[in-house]
């Protein structure tokens, strides 16, 4: 059970209380509703729990001691009703204010607390109790209260808050739930209110901001779909140049292993590539960034880069034809020779040995890196510009389906 | 939180309600151990500190019960000094007394100087009753209550003090106080009167502490008040049993009780035996005497003469020395002779003496025989002291 007080009932029983040149007691009037809060977990298990809260919204003072019991503490219902009056079905609790004395309730108190739960016919019926405790020297005075529930076990002491007494700079104002039986008021506001409330009750600019609100919130929505319907795009887009690139660095793998084979067979002093660098993944990897243009770090090999290459590479690929990619070579995927668009390859159980190899050797494979590289696009439009290889670049897509494990691969930058 | 003399208390009380305070300060006993007043402390106004002169309505009093002192508060209101006051129970916060059962709260007159310590004393009853219950925790410590109940003796005369119960170990403690009922009267009144503290009411009083419900440790103690403990010879001149294991204290209490009263009888009959004593001696040496103890019987002095020779004796400590440590065991112990010359002097410059502790002597001789044989041994050993004084002592 929790309770809170309005800022102006507490005041305003501290200053009766206060200007008493004795104990005062008296009646709180407010209501008790229940409040139930829902929780969910990470379990997603939903709990729910009842709270019930007591609200004090006013209070009746008695105008002395002794004024509704007698000196047995038998409480005399007339007199109960003369202070209440029609406010006795509001009655939530008492109150009394004592000073310099224990915060624990009085022989007389709890005597009367239980006639009163008696007779007005509230179980849970709350008592507060107000000390004001004063130095020997008056130097230093203190209020203290406390709310008690004393029809519960060992007398329960209930947390008495009061809304809005505290630093509001960091918290947030609360309106108070209290409701306004003022007749003054309700009259102005009925007079006066058409120009400020609609026909609802609600106030006209409220409905304005709220309006407002819901105009933004929607063209929140819309910029939303396009930001997705063109990230969608550039997907896209960003796939299919992934796929050229595949197609370009396989096509001058291609072209300069036929390169080599036809030196080999004409016995030409070809200066060849150490073998270990051939079969090396990742310095064939590098021979494709070379060839890519890409500019690299350390250039591993001696080969010279020139700008036949891309007729090489369009001479010896068949335009569209899966059996030009797939040359004759009886070699696994993921052995070193393997063709490798150059980034991220799997070795088919989902590990990409060319990222391990490149990390063993030290060297980074810029290629990986330089996804909008506008180098490599450059070779890519040169190439495309020369009629046949253009044509045939274009239409030779998609080596990413043709690799033995399925997987489309993308270079990481993209 | 001190204790204030009455007098300042009195002086910073709200005036209207100075006679109430004043007769629970004054005259306020209530209990079993009524040698002290009540007490009241903590003295707090109800008023603003606007308010003029002496204004505090409100206080702690002190009330001694079963060997604890509870402290109340009571709270009066300075601008209705007319109504009655109200209570706060401190730790016993369950205690709740019946309010019709109070008549003096009931029928409260602020102007009868006695109503709030009536008031006090009816609540104080409730509280037994409410400590009594608190009993039913224990079967074990809820029959010893009930025995001691049914017996008229005890059952009149009893404060109980029930713990808390410990519900982790389900250990519960209570401690009983009861005053016994022993006969002081016929103790000498120069026995009770020979202290510096005011004696109070005559009281014996045995508290029984039961440190677990199962009465396996069990602790008594007797408290006497000054002027029995005086008369009996000092805190430690009674011992009392242990509480046996198994016992309860419907056996235990009477057993204590009859202790008490055979060591009273003693005193009694010792003190009456030393009158009968110096009485035979005054019959037997008349003119002989010098002086006498006449209010305690504790001392005699003659003066005897043989073959022109005079000599002093003095019949002393007919109880122990110091009279502190032991009771009065007359006729049991033997009084000390202490012979002493009239010429001769010792060198530090005292009457010459002798003391004598071994003579012919009966505990069973009434106070003529005693004085009789007294007489045949002064007869014996005068002339060696006699002999003795010329010895060694110098005129």
């Amino acid at each position: 059970m929790a309770a809170s007080i309005s800022g102006y009932t507490f005041s305003s029983v501290c200053y009766h209380s206060a200007n008493s040149n004795s104990d005062h007691e008296g009646f709180l009037l407010g209501e008790v509703r229940q409040e139930e809060t829902l929780s969910i977990s990470d379990s997603h298990i939903g709990s729910s729990e009842f709270l019930s809260v007591i609200e004090v919204h006013n209070h009746e003072p008695c105008a002395k001691l002794f004024s509704f019991y007698d000196y047995a503490g038998n409480i005399n219902e007339e007199d109960l009703n003369r202070i209440l009056k029609d406010r006795r079905k509001n009655v939530i609790g008492w109150y009394r204010f004592r000073r310099n004395t224990e915060q624990q309730m009085s022989f007389r108190e709890q005597v009367i607390h239980k006639q009163l739960t008696h007779i007005l016919g509230i179980p849970d019926l709350v008592f507060l109790l107000f000390s004001f405790i004063s130095t020997a020297n008056s130097s230093t005075h203190a209020l203290e209260y406390v709310l008690f529930r004393p029809n519960r076990k060992f007398n329960q002491r209930i947390s008495l808050s009061i809304p809005n007494l505290g630093n509001t700079s960091q918290q947030e104002y609360k309106v108070s739930s209290v409701p306004n039986t003022s007749n003054n008021y309700a009259s102005v506001i009925k007079e006066h209110g058409a120009e400020f409330f609609d026909k609802d009750g609600v106030m006209k600019d409220i409905r304005a901001i709220f309006q407002v609100y819901s105009a933004l919130q929607e063209r929140v929505q819309a910029v939303c779909g396009e930001v997705d319907q063109s990230e969608r795009v550039r997907e896209k887009i960003q796939e299919e140049v992934n796929k050229l690139k595949d197609e370009i660095a396989l096509r001058k793998r291609n072209a300069a292993e036929e390169e080599r084979t036809l030196q080999e067979e004409t016995n030409a002093p070809v200066t060849l590539p150490d073998d270990s660098a051939l079969h090396d993944p990742s310095q064939s990897t590098l021979t494709g960034a070379v060839l890519s243009s890409s500019p690299l770090s350390e250039p591993s090999l001696e080969r010279p880069v020139n700008s036949s290459s891309p007729q090489l590479y369009n001479t010896t690929l068949p335009p569209d034809s899966p059996n030009a990619i797939l040359l004759p070579r009886p070699q696994a995927v993921g052995s070193p020779g393997h063709p490798s668009p150059g980034l991220g390859l799997g070795n088919g159980d989902g590990s990409s040995s060319d990222s391990l190899n490149r990390q063993a050797t030290g060297q980074e494979d810029q290629e990986d890196d330089d996804d909008g590289d506008s180098s490599e696009y450059e070779n890519l439009v040169s190439e495309q510009l020369q009629p046949s290889s253009g044509t045939e670049a274009v239409s030779l897509g998609r080596p990413a389906t043709l690799w033995p494990d399925g997987d489309a691969h993308s270079p990481p930058g993209s | 939180m001190s204790s204030l003399s009455p007098e300042v208390a009195l002086s910073r009380i709200y005036p209207e309600l100075r006679l109430l305070l004043c007769t629970v300060i004054r005259n306020g006993r209530v209990g079993l151990d009524s040698s002290n007043c009540l007490r009241i402390t903590d003295l707090k106004s109800g008023c603003t500190s606007l308010m003029p002169g002496p204004s505090c309505d409100r206080f702690k009093i002190h009330i001694p019960y079963a060997g604890e002192t509870l402290k109340w508060d009571i709270i009066f209101n300075a601008r209705d000094p007319a109504l009655p006051p109200d209570f706060i129970f401190g730790e016993d916060a369950d205690f709740l007394p019946e309010p019709s059962e109070l008549t003096h709260l009931v029928s409260w007159d602020a102007g009868k100087p006695e109503c709030l310590l009536l008031l006090v004393k009816e609540m104080l009853q409730q509280y037994h009753q409410y400590q009594c219950q608190r009993l039913r925790d224990s079967s074990r410590l809820l029959f010893e209550y009930d025995s001691l109940l049914e017996d008229p003796n005890y059952g009149r005369s009893m404060e109980i003090y029930a713990g808390r119960k410990n519900s982790w170990t389900g250990e519960f403690s209570a401690r009983f106080l009861l005053k016994l009922p022993v006969d002081f009267s016929n103790i000498p009144i120069y026995l009770l009167k020979d202290t510096s503290l005011d004696p109070g009411e005559d009281v014996a009083l045995l508290s029984v502490s039961f440190e677990d419900a199962e009465a396996t440790q069990v602790f008594p103690k007797l408290y006497l008040s000054p002027g029995i403990e005086h008369a009996l010879g000092g805190p430690s001149a009674l011992h009392i049993p242990a509480f046996p294991s198994g016992g309860c204290l419907i056996d235990y209490v009477p057993q204590v009780c009859q202790l008490l009263t055979n060591k009273v009888q003693y005193v009694i009959q010792g003190y009456h035996k030393r009158r009968e004593y110096i009485a035979a001696f005054l019959s037997h040496f008349g003119m002989g005497v010098v002086e006498y103890d006449a209010v305690g019987f504790t001392k005699l002095t003659l003066l005897l003469m043989w073959k022109d020779f005079c000599v002093l004796v003095h019949v002393v400590e007919l109880c122990s020395v110091p009279v502190v440590d032991l009771p009065l065991y007359f006729p049991r112990d033997q009084p000390t002779l202490t012979f002493q010359s009239v010429y001769h002097f010792t060198s530090s410059g005292q009457l010459y003496s002798q003391v004598q502790k071994s003579y012919p002597y009966s505990p069973r001789w009434d106070g003529n025989e005693m004085a009789k044989r007294a007489k045949v041994y002064f007869k014996g050993f005068i002339p060696q002291f006699q002999d003795g004084a010329f010895a060694n002592g110098k005129l």
